[in-house]
Formats: structure tokens, sequence, C-alpha cells
């Protein structure tokens, strides 16, 4: 089966011989007939070096020996792996998956996190706040390319700016403030 | 002499390959860097964000010399690509770190990517935001009144256990 897929050169050599031989046939009848050419004076091309024909014989002989030959040169397993040595190689440790040790839970929401990552949780409350900030502070600048040349403070509900926001940009959520959002 | 260098030897390089080509790499951390100054607070790649976070550091250090300097201007002009922001950057950005020696970025790693690729994601914010904050700083519980009453029990407890 590998020799048949793995060696389509004799094929591609018999399907270009038997092209060739309608195209003799089907276009140029007279030269069948071996008879003079209907045709005038004709181009002079270049042509293929040396024409398939003669070799189609030997190479017709060489057809079946040739895969068999093929098959002789391939890898191929000479025993059954038995069960035993099929388990040694599957579950040999550098094929288990590695058991992690750098998983924790978050203290705030006690959600599973990896140490070293963000948890999911957490940052999603973040982020579901920001984009609602981030719509206000759109709606205030107006347009595109507005962007503000002082700085920001968010205020949530009943709260008044102080001496620290003298100059600042006021963003009005209208909503309690959330625990997790201290006011600095 | 070395006169080639082996196929899959990165030896010393600083600098990774992003994106098509060198001029593309740079195209991109330019968008991230206005995109970051912009928002203040941008989610990438892990690998673009620490890329482009050093770059962005430098700009702000460049902005720190104020706006009438020729080559803060010109590094300005280049690296943010929408115009408004350089006002932003000379008037809000600069001094707002003004006493900060260095570090004016956060980096932090947050869960891959929800999409087949799964890749590792992180945001970038500049310190000093609007923002709600990414991490709640952990307020050190050892010196409460209830906890050293319980350590003073557990010691107790102990010395009783083992005479």
């Amino acid at each position: 089966l590998v020799g048949l897929v793995l060696s389509p050169l004799p094929r591609l050599r018999g399907l270009l011989q038997r092209c060739w031989g309608q195209l003799e046939r089907g276009l140029l009848p007279g030269f069948s007939g071996s008879q003079s050419p209907p045709w005038g004076p004709a181009l002079a091309l270049q042509g293929p070096a040396f024409l398939p024909e003669p070799v189609r014989d030997s190479r017709e002989n060489n057809e079946g020996p040739s895969l068999l030959d093929s098959i002789m040169w391939m890898a191929a397993p000479k025993k059954r792996r038995t069960i035993e040595v099929n388990r040694c190689r599957r579950r040999n440790p550098n094929k288990l998956i590695k058991v992690k040790t750098n998983i924790d839970t978050c203290p705030e929401c006690g959600n599973l996190k990896q140490k070293h990552v963000l948890c999911g949780y957490c940052y999603a409350k973040v982020k579901a706040e920001t984009r609602l900030i981030r719509m206000e502070m759109g709606k205030k600048e107006g347009g595109p390319f507005n962007a503000p040349t002082v700085e920001t403070v968010v205020l949530y509900d009943g709260e008044k700016p102080t001496e620290k926001d003298e100059g600042k940009r006021i963003i009005e959520r209208a909503r309690k403030r959330p625990s997790w959002f201290v006011q600095n | 002499m070395r006169l080639s260098v082996a196929a899959a030897i990165s030896h010393g390089r600083m600098y990774r390959q992003l994106g098509l080509g060198p001029r593309s790499r740079l195209d991109m951390l330019r968008n991230m860097v206005t995109a970051l100054v912009r928002h203040e607070r941008i989610e990438a790649p892990w690998a673009r964000a620490d890329e482009m976070r050093g770059y962005a550091e430098r700009l702000i250090e460049y902005a720190k010399l104020g706006d009438t300097n020729e080559r803060a201007m010109r590094m300005a002009n280049f690296w943010l690509t929408e115009k408004d922001l350089i006002h932003k950057l000379f008037k809000v950005l600069a001094p707002r770190f003004q006493p900060y020696p260095g570090s004016y970025t956060r980096l932090l790693q947050i869960p891959n990517r929800d999409s087949l690729d799964r890749a590792k994601m992180a945001v970038i914010e500049l310190k000093g935001n609007p923002y709600p904050p990414l991490i709640r700083p952990q307020r050190n519980t050892e010196k409460t009144l209830l906890n050293q009453l319980l350590k003073g029990y557990r010691e107790d407890m102990q010395r009783a256990a083992t005479p």
C-alpha cells in the first residue's frame, strides 16, 4: 500500500505516454498512415529531446518489479509491540500531564486562580466597571479625538469633589460606590 | 571568526520579532502606545504588551523634558498617531509622573484569551489612572486586637500542652 502511494513516477510516465499517443493519432492522422503531411512549411519547434516511445516496452516490463522493489526498502515494524512495552511508553512520566501546584483561591471572591495571574472573576468585574466609566467619558467628550488636557476623577452617588480634585474633569457614575473601588 | 549565525540561536537579542517585519513591528507598537496613552489601561497579548512597555516608559521620560524640547516633540509626534494625545502627554502625564524616577506602567497577566488560540494575555496600565484598581492591596491584619488576642491564646495553649 505504501509502495503504491510513494512511487507515482511510473504512473506519471504511463499517463504521459498515453496522452502523447492520443495526440499523435488525433492531431496528425497523416503521419500514422506514413504519408507525406498535408500541411505546408512548418515552424521548427523545440520538442522534447528524446521521445518516450522507445522506452515504453522496457518500462512496461519494469512496471511490476519496481513496485515490489520499492516495498523492499521501506521501513516496517518487525514484530508486534506487546502491551507491556506499549504501557511503558504510554505511561512514561514525560507523556503524562503535569500536576499544577500554582493554583490557589482568590481571597476576594473565592474562585480559583493561578498564583501569578489575576483572578478572572474580579478582573471581569473591574473590566465591566471601566467600560461603563469609559462610556460616560465618551458622552462627556462628545466626539472622537477630544482627549482632555486635565486629569480625570470618578465620583459615585452622593459624593462631592474634594480639594484634591480641584482642576480635574469629573465623571459621574449613577450608582453606589462599589466596595472594591476605594476613593483616594 | 564567525561569519554566519546558526539558525535557531538568538543569544543576546533584546527585541522580539512581532508582526510581518521590522516596520510592521514598529507600527504595531506605535498603535499600542497611542492606545495606552488614550485609554490608560489596555489588554493585549503578553509579548506585545511587554515589548511596548519599554517604549511607553521612554516616551514618558522624553515628555518629562518638557514640550519646548525639540527632540521630545519629535518623539511624541512620531509615537502618537492621534495628535490630540500629544497635548494629553505633555499636560497630563508628564506632571503626573514628575515626582517618580521610573516604572510608570504596570503589567499584569490575565487568564488566557477565550478564543481558539488561548493566547497569553496581559493588561498594561499607566499608574495613577482614574479607573478601579486591578489588585487590592492586602492590609496586614497581624496587629489587629482580635488577632493579637488569638495569638496569645494559641501560645498559652502550646505552653500548657508541652511543659
